[in-house]
């Protein structure tokens, strides 16, 4: 091979490598963060005589979670529906693009003010935009006590 | 498959030099012609621009983790340093690459100076590189504060102290560095726009305003050209800029890898134990103050270093000959001026460095009593569960500026009994465990950190 070429080849390899160890540091610090995942914890929600069996009943749970450097207290609106002895949690949050439904008494349904999205009381899409019903929250009823894992 | 990408390839390329003309521009900055016997010597200015490359990327990296508010600059640098992957390494580069950059300017400034390559018509590229190196200097002294820890807080209070020593001016200009009356969030703030915006729009300008004189003047070459053809910068110098670039940056990468960056512990005002001192770049004006107490002060902080920064400005006004040799007679009393400064900043780094004053083994009062009491409180209990600058467990909320979310009633009655406060806790009560004087005090205490 040619002496210049040698020289080129040798140029690229070493700007390469180092470009590569700088974005290795850089992009593993700015990237991996993305992937982590807040890890759940059962909450306190209601006691279960207090709910009226087949109306969704919101309550907010509130989370100590990490953000970044800090720590915040976040709340969650969470619907709980009695069906008998059994309650089922959805998360408030539409499925289409993320906004905050709400309980309507009135037309017992759920409502998203953003788009139109519409549940039934059990989560499932009615109406509008909504891809798929409402998330499902894991329950467990202690002593009259529903705990939610969030 | 390969042939239809790269003839693709070759299309596009062709496409966009049509459009842009890249080509011609490339060959330009590549093709620059190099006097004969241009050597190692000529590849400092290549390493500068790799540190600064390195300090630009590494501190994108950062600036998305840290926080400047004095409440969670400290915790987003821990952060950085703890959780973050590879985020000790990447505040490992940024820091020791400073370090790195200093000496790389400084040597870069001595090439240039020993080879006589600021005089005439070079003299603006000279003054271009000298304002770089107050700029990179500035990138130091501003990058200092951000972490927000015992050197931070203390190094900018003696810097401001500094300026103020200005004749006539000096208090305006504290002010203005302090944003206010009292070192703060303020003083944060401005000092992490001045180190991220502010100093890297003019480093960038000054190094696009070198770069360009130094391609209009070339450079200045050996001081004793060889005969014959010039040669060409890519690849014949390249070669050689990349190899010490590389050189460079695997030794950056060694130390960041072997000496974690230090980070001290969270700025505390009122700890009189605690003993500043500046990096070693700095170390040389830290030491000169001994030397000027009271009234002459101002010879050290402003006389001194303004008689050098005169100096190096007006060197190439001066030193008018044609001579470049640094031994010549007509450049003999500059290159003596220069070698003298050099000497006198080497002697008083390396005083500085040795002269360490003994650490405090007085206890001064730093604490109250309730400071005193809730320290014994959450060093036995509190520490398993709740952090308290930096250190203690994560099940509970970080304490360390608790009091700026809690007052005092919410905080006793949390800590007498959290389900009380709460519906849900992981808490346990401490009403039957601790003494209500001992709650009260921890109260007191967790409500005054801000």
């Amino acid at each position: 091979m040619h002496r210049r070429t040698v020289l080129v080849r040798l140029i690229q390899s070493i700007h390469a490598l180092m470009g590569a160890t700088l974005a290795f540091v850089v992009g593993g610090a700015a990237v991996a963060p993305s992937f982590t995942r807040r890890p759940s914890s059962w909450r306190r929600a209601a006691d279960l005589s207090g709910l009226e069996d087949g109306t969704p009943k919101p309550v907010s749970l509130r989370i100590v979670r990490s953000d970044g450097a800090t720590e915040l207290i976040d709340r969650r609106i969470v619907y709980l529906v009695r069906s008998g002895d059994s309650v089922r949690a959805l998360d408030s949050t539409c499925t289409h693009l993320g906004c905050r439904t709400r309980f309507n008494p009135d037309l017992k349904r759920i409502e998203c003010p953003c788009h139109g999205g519409m549940y039934d009381v059990t989560g499932r899409v009615i109406g509008g935009p909504p891809p798929s019903p409402l998330q499902t929250l894991p329950t467990r009823i202690e002593n009259d006590r529903v705990l939610v894992e969030i | 498959m390969f042939a239809r990408a790269r003839s693709l390839a070759a299309r596009s390329a062709e496409w966009l030099d049509s459009r842009t003309g890249y080509r011609a521009l490339l060959d330009s900055a590549l093709r620059e012609p190099l006097p004969r016997g241009t050597g190692w010597f000529f590849t400092t200015g290549s390493v500068i621009t790799l540190l600064v490359g390195v300090q630009f990327v590494t501190g994108i990296g950062l600036s998305m983790y840290y926080l400047p508010a004095p409440a969670l600059a400290h915790d987003s640098v821990r952060f950085i340093m703890t959780v973050v992957p590879l985020g000790w390494l990447l505040r490992g580069l940024h820091f020791w690459g400073a370090s790195f950059l200093v000496v790389a300017a400084i040597v870069h400034m001595l090439r240039v100076f020993m080879f006589g390559s600021y005089k005439a018509p070079r003299e603006i590229t000279w003054l271009s590189g000298v304002l770089m190196l107050l700029m990179i200097l500035g990138f130091a002294l501003s990058g200092y504060l951000l972490p927000w820890d015992q050197k931070a807080y203390w190094a900018t209070t003696v810097t401001i102290n500094v300026a103020k020593s200005t004749p006539l001016v000096g208090e305006y200009v504290a002010d203005i560095m302090r944003g206010g009356p009292d070192l703060g969030a303020l003083t944060l703030g401005r000092w992490f726009s001045a180190h991220v915006f502010l100093l890297p729009i003019t480093l960038v300008s000054l190094i696009a305003a070198h770069i360009a004189l130094m391609r209009k003047h070339g450079i200045s070459g050996p001081l004793h050209p060889e005969p014959g053809p010039a040669t060409t910068f890519f690849p014949w110098h390249v070669i050689k800029d990349t190899v010490m670039m590389a050189g460079v940056f695997a030794s950056l990468v060694t130390i960041a890898v072997l000496f974690r960056a230090p980070l001290d512990e969270v700025a505390n005002p009122a700890d009189a134990s605690y003993v500043p001192r500046p990096e070693w770049y700095f170390l040389s004006l830290f030491q000169l103050l001994k030397y000027f107490p009271g009234p002459l002060e101002p010879i050290a902080t402003m006389v001194v270093p303004g008689v050098v920064i005169g100096f190096l400005l007006l060197v190439p006004f001066l030193d008018r000959a044609a001579d470049r040799h640094p031994f010549s007679r007509s450049r003999r009393a500059f290159t003596a001026v220069f070698v003298a400064i050099g000497i006198g900043v080497g002697a008083l780094t390396a005083v500085g460095l040795s002269d360490r004053p003994r650490e405090s083994t007085v206890v001064t009062n730093t604490f109250d009593d309730d400071a005193a009491v809730a320290k014994d409180i959450y060093d036995t209990v509190c520490f398993a569960c709740h952090k308290l600058g930096g250190d203690g467990g994560t099940v509970g909320p970080n304490l360390t500026h608790v009091g700026s979310r809690r007052d005092y009633d919410k905080l006793r009655a949390i800590i007498a009994d959290p389900l009380a406060a709460y519906d849900e806790s992981v808490m346990p009560p401490f009403e039957d465990k601790l003494s209500a004087d001992q709650i009260n005090a921890l109260a007191r205490y967790l409500a005054s950190l801000k």
